[in-house]
């Protein structure tokens, strides 16, 4: 077992945690699947609007790889196809229902030996999208040769769905799932726990447990692996969301689709934060509604430091776990540079008497205007990698490929650098500028 | 309140994109923002966000100065007293202190103002509060009887030449408090290169600082002995550290010095590690010009580590000017170089040539210059690493 102790980082104290039980499902009549949550790809529908589709059946593909195509996620009726500007699919909505609701065309089994028949068998469930790989966080290319497969169980981010919690009872589909996702490398397959968690795991003698200590953004696949594999040039990693294990578990021992995940709905906005059984895809609706502690909120699908801005009309991203709900706030505090402090205050810096103290309301207040950077050691406080941030910033503004290359940008995603924007006295989106560098190299090759 | 937020709301709209008074909107933003705290939303990035921001960080930095101000103007009147023979109480002589101070203060921010205001006009980028802390450092480097007008144009030129030329805060290469200091050292060198004393005092009124006195000493002695033998000021060990000798406003008293730095540093504002490593690097070169002090004649290697920190501007320079974060190194590994340095530098300067007793502002923009080379090699390394990797 290997263990890493970060030290940098910090575990933001928010309010509105969830509790410690899981409510029924809330009724779900329409989920949805976004083309948008997906980077990089070309869709191409398989499916009209007002077609009748069951679980697992093809609804798009890759242009770019047309092997890869993604599933159903519910049987039902395609009840429409939403557009953005020149014709991009935004969303694809299906209504639930509920006579033919676990019904699907392809729940074959199959005995699978080597790392074709693995992939073989996802492409042919239209699996695949599950799969995603570092550097540039998108769907793994199938033909790729990945130099290990790593799954994070130890879920760091504020207000981040615990694992231990939402996974305790999937014991035999979390190792069916990881005895098939070995087959997928000639590595290692890496699994991240918390220490003390997920303890049966180290009976399984093809996996490789990194036990993980310290403050977020240690449970993050970057940081992980930049301690102990980090990323170079031209290498690939793949990795699955922990909340998918489950469903990916069932695909290999029964031969069903189950997009059924356990979600959090949380935050300082929301009256009673809890777990959820929910799905992929489900309507943010259904658990928003009544559910709010006041009227103006920004509810985000994913985490709070790397979620995504969505209306009460919208759906949960496909690959996220959890709803965040902030309030929307524009107080304006009368000379509020020069407040004392107290609970009404958050800061990693020593800069107001008595913060941090209790769980903090956080709003979408910026808490300060834009200015330029001044760097006094704030980031660094929060980064636990070891890359010089400042300096593959810069290279990435001077849009210098070569250096971005060389300072360790494949090593990075948005999520690895979330907290330096958090902490960030100028307010500088780092991950924004992370993600332009990824995507200028990724369309350059 | 609800009313002048109104009024501000209001007036607002005038200074937007297209209307009359678009071109001062840098003014109005920092007028809006002074008063109420943005209600600016997190739009990309993270949806919550640190209360720290840079006014409040350039606030606390000019916090930490406060005290220094305070003692300064007394120091100014309590050596006044004295030049004169009289006794005067506490009050009256911080009075007398702040006739001087005050209009030295006043002057430097209305420079500074003009300057950033202008530049932020004509660039349209937001008016940075960096300059209020170039603006509050600058009056305490200058000897108390300096002419306004003389402070006048080396603020100017400090803000225009040593930041606004090379795009403004972020992206200065020298510090601009130091470079109006190091500009009105060159350009009025009568008043200001710290051989004879800075102080107020009757008209004609003349004596050495602490630092010219092992430079220029009448017959060969020891640093220790010669400050001993001083007559006009108390230059013993313990006086150097609280201040009551003549110098620039701010940099007499070590321990509201060393607080304030001990402040700064608490609130993560600072970094310790240059200060730390500054201090270090001069102890070690005072150290090795002890030893090497019976082969020569000059009385300036036989300053003890301890008296190189007290007189002078060493302290002062270090805290607030060494460890300003931009103009500095940006890498952890580089801010020990870099502080290391100017320890070195500092005693070398001070020492080896006595044409410039103090050297503590020359170390510090020589350090400023090369504070980039020293991140190139060692990002450098961590680029190796990371091929040697690839290979």
């Amino acid at each position: 077992m290997l263990k890493i102790k970060v030290k940098k980082g910090h575990n933001i104290n928010i309010a509105g945690v969830a509790s410690r039980e899981i409510f029924a499902p809330q009724k779900n009549n329409t989920v949805s699947l976004s083309p948008e949550n997906f980077r990089y790809i070309k869709p191409k529908l398989l499916v009209k609007e007002n077609d009748i589709v069951k679980l697992g059946d093809p609804i798009f593909f890759d242009k770019l790889s047309p092997d890869v195509k993604w599933p159903a996620i519910a049987s039902g009726k395609i009840s429409k196809i939403v557009y953005g500007e020149r014709r991009s699919i935004k969303e694809i909505i299906f209504s639930i229902d509920t006579n033919i609701e676990n019904e699907q065309s392809n729940s074959e089994k199959k005995k699978l030996g080597n790392k074709d028949d693995v992939v073989n068998y996802l492409l042919e469930k239209n699996m695949w999208p599950f799969i995603t790989q570092r550097p540039f966080n998108k769907v793994a290319n199938p033909s790729d040769k990945p130099k290990c497969i790593i799954v994070s169980l130890a879920n760091t981010a504020p207000l981040s769905v615990d694992y231990n919690f939402t996974l305790a009872s999937n014991k035999d589909s979390l190792v069916s799932a990881l005895l098939n996702l070995k087959k997928l490398t000639e590595g290692k397959l890496f699994v991240a726990v918390n220490p003390g968690e997920f303890d049966y795991l180290s009976d399984l003698d093809f996996i490789d447990i990194i036990q993980v200590e310290g403050p977020h953004p240690s449970g993050n696949i970057g940081v992980i692996l930049n301690h102990v594999n980090p990323i170079n040039k031209k290498d690939v990693v793949w990795t699955v969301q922990g909340h998918h294990l489950p469903i990916l578990g069932k695909l290999f021992s029964d031969g069903i689709f189950d997009p059924s995940i356990t979600i959090n709905l949380s935050g300082p906005a929301v009256s009673n934060p809890s777990y959820f059984k929910s799905r992929i895809g489900a309507s943010l609706e259904s658990y928003c509604k009544g559910n709010l502690s006041t009227d103006q909120v920004r509810i985000i699908s994913g985490d709070v430091l790397t979620g995504k801005e969505s209306t009460m009309n919208e759906y949960l991203g496909f690959y996220h776990s959890s709803i965040s709900i902030i309030e929307e706030s524009f107080d304006r505090s009368f000379v509020g540079w020069l407040h004392p402090g107290g609970s009404s205050k958050y800061s990693v810096f020593n800069a107001y008497l008595g913060s941090n103290k209790s769980p903090y309301n956080f709003t979408t207040l910026q808490n300060g205007s834009h200015r330029a950077f001044v760097p006094i050691e704030a980031w660094e406080k929060v980064f636990p990698m070891n890359i010089y941030i400042n300096a593959l910033l810069r290279s990435i503004e001077a849009n210098d490929f070569e250096e971005m290359e060389q300072l360790g940008i494949y090593e990075c995603d948005e999520e690895d650098v979330a907290l330096c924007s958090f902490v960030c006295p100028s307010k500088t989106d780092v991950g924004g500028v992370i993600r332009k560098g990824l995507d200028t190299i990724y369309f350059d090759k | 309140m609800n009313f002048l937020k109104k009024i501000l709301a209001k007036s607002g709209k005038l200074f937007e994109e297209g209307k009359p008074l678009s071109f001062a909107y840098p003014l109005w933003e920092a007028t809006d923002t002074i008063l109420f705290s943005t209600d600016s939303q997190n739009k990309s990035g993270p949806h919550i966000r640190d209360n720290m921001d840079i006014k409040r960080t350039m606030f606390f930095v000019v916090i930490a100065l406060i005290p220094c101000y305070l003692f300064g103007a007394y120091n100014i009147g309590y050596l006044y007293s004295a030049a004169m023979g009289v006794s005067s109480s506490v009050m009256s002589n911080f009075i007398l202190g702040m006739t001087y101070v005050l209009p030295i203060l006043i002057v430097t921010f209305i420079a500074g103002a003009i300057c950033e205001i202008t530049f932020a006009v004509i660039r349209k980028h937001e008016i940075n509060e960096g300059f209020l802390v170039s603006c509050a450092l600058i009056p305490l480097t200058m000897p108390p009887d300096i002419p306004l007008w003389q402070l006048f144009i080396g603020t100017s030129f400090g803000i225009i030449i040593g930041k606004e030329i090379f795009g403004g805060v972020g992206t200065n290469v020298f510090n601009p408090a130091l470079t109006a200091r190091a500009f009105m050292y060159f350009a009025f060198p009568t008043k200001i290169s710290g051989e004879k004393v800075w102080a107020v005092g009757p008209d004609g009124y003349t004596g050495a600082t602490a630092l010219s006195i092992p430079a220029n000493p009448s017959e060969y002695d020891t640093a220790t002995n010669l400050f001993n033998q001083a007559t006009q000021f108390d230059f013993s060990t313990l006086n150097l550290f609280w201040g009551l000798i003549p110098g620039s406003i701010g940099e007499t008293n070590k321990l509201l010095i060393l607080l304030g730095g001990i402040f700064l540093i608490y609130c993560g504002i600072a970094s310790w590690r240059i200060m730390m490593a500054s201090v270090l690097g001069l102890v070690f070169t005072a150290g090795l010009f002890n030893l090497l002090a019976e082969y020569s004649t000059n009385a300036m290697l036989t300053i003890t580590p301890l008296q190189h920190i007290l007189i002078g501007s060493f302290l002062f320079g270090t805290v607030f000017m060494a460890s300003e974060p931009v103009t500095s190194t940006h890498t952890n590994k580089g801010r020990w170089i870099y502080g290391f340095m100017i320890g070195v530098l500092t005693v070398i300067i001070r020492s080896v040539n006595p044409a410039y007793p103090e050297g503590v502002m020359l170390a510090i923009l020589i350090m400023n210059m090369f504070a980039p080379l020293i991140d190139y090699y060692i990002v450098k390394s961590n680029i190796n690493m990371r091929m040697s990797r690839n290979a």
